[in-house]
This record gives C-alpha cells, sequence and structure tokens, in this order.
C-alpha cells in the first residue's frame, strides 16, 4: 500500500525535525570544540611563557613571571596558580580548591574561581616538583550556554514555522484543488454532463491537470453526443415501420374473430409503447435543440395542476389511485406550457406506474425564494437516495420497476423540460414515497407583484 | 367516399406505401417528389385535398402552401411535418394549412383528419347556438348538453369531448385528433386518457337507459353515431 498524503506530510515533518535537531547538535558540538582547541593552545602558550620545557627556574623567577603576563593587556585574562610537590599554593593570581592532574582539564562553575563559570586548565610540572595550572574562560560573558540555547531556539524554530506554514498552505491547496475536481466528478456521476473543472489561470501544474480533465471530459460529451444522435436516428427510422406495423394490424383487427381480435388488441398495445418510447426520445431530442423556447409565454403553474388535476384524476381513479391537487396561489412563470404540461402528465403517470393501487398521488406548487415549484409526492415505495442518478438517465430504469410498464424516459423527459426552462428536477424522499420537485424560476414580474403587494 | 388525393413527399419509399395505404381505403392518390412538381401537377389536374411534407428539396411545404393560398386556391391541405415542435404547428396553420401532423401518419389518421375537414368546411359557424347529433344536443356557448331533451351533468372535458364528437358525426376521430382538440397537447399522453374519460361520458350517456351513442374503432378511435 502506497503511503497517503497525511502520512507522506507526518513523516516528512518529522525527518525534518530529526535532521534540525541533529545539526543544531552537531553545530553545537563543533562550536564548543573549537573554542576549547584554541583556549587549549593558548593556555599551552602561556603556560610556556611562564616555564619554558626544561628549564628549572624556581619559584621566585616564575611568581615573577606570573605577576608579568598577569598585568599585560594579551594574558591579563589567564589564571595562574604555582603549588610545590606537597600541593602547597606557591602563588599566582587564582586559588584552586582542588588539585589538577596534569594535562588539561575542564573548569565550572564548581571550582568557585571568581568571574568564571565555564573554562579549561593546562596543569604541567615545571621542574623541582613545582606543579603551574594555567585556566582561561571559554565563555566570553556569563550565561553564553543559556543565550547559545536560545539563538539555536529561535533560528531553528523560525525554519520549523516556515515550513510547517508551508506545508500547510501548500496541503490546503493541493486539497482545495482535489475538492474541486472531486466537485466536479460528482456532479458529472449525478448527470450535469456540462460541469467542468474550474481553471484559475495561473497556467500551473492543477491548471494544465484541470485543462487535461476538461478535454477529457468534452471528449466524453462529444461522444455522448454522437451516441445520442445515433440512438435519435435509430428512434427516426423505428417509427415508420412501427406505424406500419401498427395499421397492418390494425386493418387485421377489423375482420378478425372476437377472441383472435384481443390478441391483436394486445400487438396493437405494444406497438403503441414502442411508439411512445421512440415518440419520448424524439421529444428529448427536438427539447434539447432550445427551439421551443420561442413559444415561451407566461403560466401560471396552479392552473395548469388544477387541469392536469381534472385529466388525471378519471384516470387515477380507474387503477385504485387516488390524485389531491392542492389548491394554492397562482405560481407565474415564464414557459411552454404545453411541454410543462407534458412534463407534469409524465410526473403523475410515473406516479401511477410506480405505486400500488390505494396510493394517494398529491399535487400541488409553492413559491420558494426565487422559484416556483411544483411538488408531486406519492406514498408509494420511493426511489432509494443511492439510485436517484439513475431514475434520471435515459433508460435508466430500476431493477424494482423493470417488470412494469414504461419505457424508462419519463423521468429524463421531465429533466430535459426542466433544463429547458432553465429550473431543475429534485427527487426527494416523501417518508414514505418519492417526491417529484419541479422548481421553475419564477416570473420578474410575477415576484415584483408579490414584493409590491407586502404590507 | 372516394377522394382525388396528392400527395408530396421527397421521401419516394415512404410516399409509396403511404400512397398504397391510402388507395386501399378507397382514395386516387397523384404522388408529386417535390415543391415544384406539385404545383404543376395541381395546374393538371384538379385535387379534392392535398397532403403535403414540410421539408423537400426544390420549393419546400411552406412554400408550396403559401404560392397555392396566395394564388386563391382554397383546396384542404394537411401538412405532414418530421418533428413535432409546436411552433412549425402554429407557422404552418398560420400560413393556411388546415391540419398538421407528425410522421409517420396511418392512413386511417389521415383519413380521418380528412373528412374532419371536409365536413369542417360545410359547417356554417353562426347557424345555431347547438349542435346537434341523434337524440344528442349540445350548447357549447352555455356549457350544457342533453338527451333526449333530458339534460346530462357532464364535467368539462366530458363536455368538451362531446362536442368534438357531436360536430363529427358519424365520422371517425383517433385518439391522436382528440388529445389535440380536446386536451391542445402536442404530444400522446402514455395513459389511456381518452379511453378513461370516453367510458365516463359513455356511462353518463347511458344512465337513462338509453343505448350507447359512441363507436370504438379498434385501435384508431372513436366515432358518434348520429
Amino acid at each position: 500500500m502506497k503511503p497517503g498524503l497525511r502520512s507522506l506530510t507526518v513523516g516528512f515533518l518529522a525527518a525534518f525535525l530529526v535532521a534540525t535537531a541533529g545539526t543544531g547538535y552537531a553545530t553545537y558540538r563543533l562550536t564548543i570544540g573549537t573554542i576549547t582547541d584554541l583556549v587549549d593552545r593558548r593556555i599551552e602558550n602561556v603556560s610556556a611563557l611562564v616555564a619554558a620545557d626544561g628549564a628549572r627556574d624556581g619559584a621566585p623567577v616564575l611568581l615573577a613571571r606570573i605577576d608579568a603576563l598577569a598585568g599585560r593587556r594579551d594574558t591579563g585574562d589567564i589564571g595562574f596558580q604555582l603549588t610545590d610537590a606537597a600541593g602547597r599554593r606557591l602563588g599566582g593570581n587564582v586559588t584552586l580548591t582542588r588539585r589538577f592532574s596534569p594535562g588539561y582539564s575542564d573548569v565550572r562553575r564548581l571550582d568557585r574561581i571568581q568571574g568564571l563559570t565555564a573554562g579549561r586548565a593546562f596543569t604541567r610540572r615545571v621542574g623541582d616538583g613545582l606543579t603551574l595550572t594555567t585556566i582561561a574562560e571559554t565563555e566570553p560573558f556569563d550565561g553564553y550556554g543559556g543565550v547559545r540555547l536560545r539563538i539555536y531556539l529561535f533560528g531553528y524554530g523560525l525554519i520549523l514555522v516556515v515550513v510547517l506554514g508551508g506545508l500547510i498552505v501548500f496541503g490546503r491547496t493541493i486539497a482545495r484543488r482535489f475538492a474541486a475536481t472531486r466537485r466536479t466528478v460528482e456532479a458529472i456521476i449525478a448527470g450535469d454532463m456540462q460541469r467542468r473543472v474550474p481553471v484559475t489561470g495561473a497556467q500551473d501544474e492543477f491548471d494544465s491537470q484541470a485543462q487535461a480533465f476538461n478535454r477529457m471530459l468534452d471528449r466524453i460529451a462529444e461522444l455522448m453526443a454522437g451516441l445520442r444522435n445515433v440512438s435519435n436516428d435509430v428512434a427516426h427510422d423505428l417509427r415508420t415501420p412501427l406505424a406500419r406495423l401498427r395499421s397492418r394490424l390494425t386493418t387485421i383487427a377489423a375482420g378478425a374473430a372476437p377472441e383472435t381480435a384481443v390478441a391483436i388488441d394486445q400487438a396493437i398495445g405494444e406497438c403503441d409503447s414502442l411508439l411512445a418510447m421512440v415518440a419520448a426520445m424524439l421529444r428529448i431530442a427536438e427539447i434539447e435543440t432550445g427551439r421551443r423556447t420561442a413559444g415561451f409565454a407566461a403560466t401560471d403553474l396552479t392552473m395548469l395542476i388544477g387541469e392536469i388535476g381534472e385529466t388525471l384524476a378519471p384516470v387515477a381513479e380507474e387503477s385504485g389511485h387516488r390524485l389531491v391537487v392542492e389548491t394554492a396561489r397562482p405560481a407565474w412563470i415564464v414557459g411552454d406550457a404545453r411541454l410543462i404540461e407534458q412534463a407534469l402528465i409524465n410526473g403523475v403517470e410515473n406516479a401511477l406506474r410506480h405505486t400500488p393501487a390505494g396510493s394517494r398521488i398529491v399535487m400541488g406548487t409553492a413559491i420558494v425564494g426565487d422559484r416556483a415549484v411544483v411538488r408531486i409526492a406519492d406514498d408509494g415505495p420511493g426511489i432509494p437516495a443511492e439510485q436517484r442518478a439513475l431514475a434520471l438517465r435515459r433508460f435508466g430504469r430500476l431493477e424494482a420497476s423493470r417488470q412494469r410498464p414504461g419505457h424508462g424516459l419519463g423521468l429524463p423527459l421531465i429533466a430535459a423540460i426542466m433544463r429547458l426552462h432553465g429550473g431543475e428536477l429534485h427527487l426527494a424522499d416523501g417518508e414514505p414515497g418519492l417526491v417529484l420537485g419541479l422548481a421553475f424560476p419564477r416570473d420578474a414580474d410575477d415576484q415584483k407583484r408579490t414584493v409590491a403587494s407586502r404590507p | 367516399m372516394t377522394l382525388q388525393l396528392l400527395l408530396v413527399e421527397d421521401d419516394a419509399a415512404y410516399a409509396a406505401a403511404l400512397a398504397d395505404e391510402l388507395r386501399g381505403i378507397g382514395h386516387t392518390v397523384t404522388v408529386a417528389g417535390d415543391g415544384r412538381a406539385a404545383l404543376t401537377a395541381m395546374n393538371e389536374a384538379a385535387f379534392d385535398a392535398v397532403i403535403l411534407d414540410r421539408m423537400m428539396p426544390r420549393l419546400d411545404g411552406m412554400s408550396v402552401l403559401q404560392t397555392l393560398r396566395s394564388g386563391g386556391m382554397t383546396l384542404p391541405v394537411i401538412m405532414l411535418t418530421a418533428l413535432s415542435a409546436s411552433q412549425d404547428k402554429v407557422e404552418g396553420l398560420e400560413a393556411g394549412a388546415d391540419d398538421y401532423v407528425v410522421k409517420p401518419v396511418a392512413a386511417s389518421e389521415l383519413q380521418a383528419r380528412l373528412t374532419a375537414i371536409l365536413r369542417g368546411r360545410g359547417w356554417t359557424a353562426s347557424s345555431a347556438d347547438t349542435l346537434q347529433a341523434g337524440d344528442i344536443v349540445v350548447s357549447p356557448t352555455t356549457f350544457r348538453a342533453w338527451r333526449r331533451g333530458r339534460p346530462i351533468d357532464l364535467a368539462k372535458l366530458e363536455l368538451k369531448l362531446l362536442i368534438e364528437l357531436v360536430r363529427n358525426a358519424d365520422a371517425v376521430l383517433t385518439r391522436a385528433m382528440l388529445i389535440e382538440r380536446v386536451w391542445g397537447y402536442d404530444f400522446m399522453p402514455d395513459t389511456n386518457l381518452v379511453d378513461v374519460h370516453i367510458r365516463r361520458l359513455r356511462r353518463k350517456l347511458t344512465e337513462g337507459g338509453d343505448d350507447d351513442p359512441i363507436q370504438t374503432l379498434r385501435g384508431i378511435g372513436y366515432m358518434l353515431r348520429g
């Protein structure tokens, strides 16, 4: 399994922290080491100035040299102590509280040398049992270690903050761009083939990615349009032979014995379903050309559903359903009344087909903001949320309804009519049942009238 | 009723098939392949009606219709079209077509429409306030109906349906014609709503024990006996 973006980020951060801490520690060690070396060399040199190797100058001479050196500007900060073979202090400018073994040693605050917090000592024998210790500070001033720590914390902390901030901004940017792509993909899956990934114009990797993605979608849309053209052509060419078949059957039925006539009637019924499917396909194609907008006029949805109710209530009654039209205020939109009637009839027919006898179908209008909405609600089995996108697809018939009559173009036809009107078709859960919401943009004049009439 | 028909259609195969069907129900059919041929044919012979395809090469159906009407030729014209766009329909009817049907159309459908047009021309609009067919009387202006002088209580749609049937008594009205004329739809609903409303109308017409005046023509439509 490849690591995810999150674990990659955490891993990178951990590696960065280790590297930063490591670099800090190494720098610290190196600085300390260098200073110690320098100081060691200095105190060794100064020690040699007091007593040259192999010379046996005796204590008085050495103490005199120490005094001279302690008074000089370049060696005034060096501490000296001369002791005899028994370890007694003979002189010098510092007093040591412990004995240093020959060679280099660390000097700390514990050694209680005035004005010294950290330093180095060099101890050697200078003949006649005498021992000379030279001491120098490794810190330019008191508490330098703390200052160094603050410098490291501040310097590396700043780098850490910049990197962390960069990571967050970078991560957010990537996440945002991915989210934009994902939203497009989801819209496409839901059936909105017009959606594209937004291009920011930054000409970056994301933009070229988005452009490539959009080109792919364009190509898919082209292929789909091609497929649709083919199916429309097929539908168109099927009409004539189907109509001829139907008229032959009608002629035969006229002269047939009653029992044969019933069978022929069923065959004519099958012909009619096929013709209805073809008609629906061609109707969707016609709507999608957008030509029908030429006939748009102010239309009252509330009046339309009233008329549809008169037409379909007897049909519903015959199949054991109940169609109820709720009375409401007028809901004006601009549209093609014939097409809207077709959409509403399709909606009610859909409910009649997919609900058992005894179900109730309620039709009503409502004004919701800048939308005039027709609701067609039934109390039947409904459509599960995850199958609604499929129900809106051409021939996207749900498994449960395959056995029932219908051509799978009812809802797509409504959706096409809604798109032509700049509105949309919503499928919702009626708990129980299915609610079709046909949301039209309200007629602007109607909106003004309503606003004006408000107290 | 034998009619002299001129069928103007550029799709030769479709024209031949439709002409055969129309001849099968007793009409004499002349086929013209484009608009110019149609105008020539009409100069050479007299026709009772023209069935005119809208989309054709060399003078389309609309131009032929305009030429005919501006030349004072009033013979009935039924326009054929491939698509059901209502804007086309409006344009066709405004240019003077008597009816407008979507291809493919069955001969029986054309026959019913031709009969309706020819009968409609015999009507004088202001002759009476009421229409009568047999023992049924309807008043389109007051929206009332009677059978044998007894008033019948009809819903608005049932009355519109009855008016259409009475107006075309003894002639066939197809479901498509009823959907167009009674409901004003330019599409065929999937449900059998014409049949349902006819059944209701029938029930109310026969309530008083009278016989059923509406005849069903299987697969075609309905006819009111006059």
